[in-house]
């Protein structure tokens, strides 16, 4: 059955507000990346980011060894700065998804957020990219941090 | 059906077999809910404890020749990419083990692993799991070809 395009237009534009209003709204990376704190020397940093809009209404919270430090939002991204050592990085939505890693002293990591298909909802899942792919990835997207 | 003893009237018989029918298809929904759960977190990396000593003396380095693909028997493929550069980290029972800063290396099925190459000689035999200090093998094992830096 065909729908008419009186009726599809403004079905359309409500998606595209509900998908816009789920988006981060932040500074962009590139705005606030030279006043970001100087990493200390016995630190690292991981930032986290989300760069796909699919699936904008699942928005899991993202945990480091069981503390939670932000949340999956699309076209966000956030970091935390951490003492070398072993860490887990999990999102939860109908399934639990882990990514360890190492963290080296004064190391910066980048972890992105991809979504992946679900029963019901879909798998929001944490992988390790390298620094180019990462840096440049995050460029344009919006700071969700505290 | 009716059965001796039994009130006969098609309203007793009739709302049986449809409950009966709205509780089957109840049992086969919850059923199919429950392994498409279950199918989700089915795919786990096999992984035995290994102890990692490190080296006392310089640190062997190589460099990759050509790209290897090395896979797991369970989960997905790890891509080693050729021009990379790794340098030794220990050793544990399987091989010597051996880490890159020139691309990332993980494991991964239903979770993702960090992970260095553990080679004998010139084959991969599996990985090391940097945080969980596990082996998991390759199926099958891959030669490689590689060039050596040193010692």
């Amino acid at each position: 059955m065909a729908i008419p395009k009186t009726a599809a237009r403004p079905v359309i534009a409500g998606i595209l507000l509900l998908l816009l209003a789920a988006c981060a709204s932040g500074p962009q990376f590139s705005q606030m990346q030279s006043s970001l704190p100087a990493l200390s020397a016995d630190n690292c940093r991981i930032f986290v980011y989300r760069s796909t809009v699919l699936g904008a209404a699942i928005q899991p919270s993202v945990k480091i060894n069981g503390d939670v430090v932000g949340s999956a939002v699309p076209r966000g991204f956030f970091y935390v700065d951490r003492p070398p050592g072993d860490y887990e990085i999990t999102t939860i939505t109908e399934v639990t998804r882990t990514l360890s890693l190492h963290l080296d002293a004064g190391q910066t990591r980048y972890v992105r957020l991809g979504i992946s298909m679900g029963f019901f909802v879909g798998h929001v899942y944490p992988e390790l990219v390298d620094d180019a792919a990462g840096s440049a990835e995050i460029q344009e997207l919006h700071y969700i941090g505290k | 059906m009716r059965r001796a003893g039994r009130p006969s009237s098609t309203r007793c018989d009739g709302p049986e077999p449809a409950s009966r029918r709205r509780a089957l298809r109840l049992l086969v929904l919850g059923a199919v809910l429950v392994l498409g759960a279950c199918a989700f977190d089915v795919i786990q990396v096999r992984q035995v404890p290994a102890t990692l000593e490190t080296f006392s003396g310089p640190a062997p380095e190589w460099t990759l020749s050509q790209d290897v693909n090395v896979r797991l028997r369970e989960g997905f493929s790890t891509l080693l990419k050729s021009g990379t550069t790794w340098h030794a980290i220990g050793r544990i029972p399987q091989g010597d083990v051996y880490r890159t800063s020139d691309q990332i290396v993980t494991v991964e099925a239903s979770n993702v692993y960090e992970a260095a190459v553990v080679l004998k000689a010139d084959v991969v035999v599996g990985f090391y799991l940097l945080v969980e200090h596990t082996f998991t093998a390759a199926d099958p094992e891959v030669q490689i070809k590689r060039t050596i830096r040193s010692p």
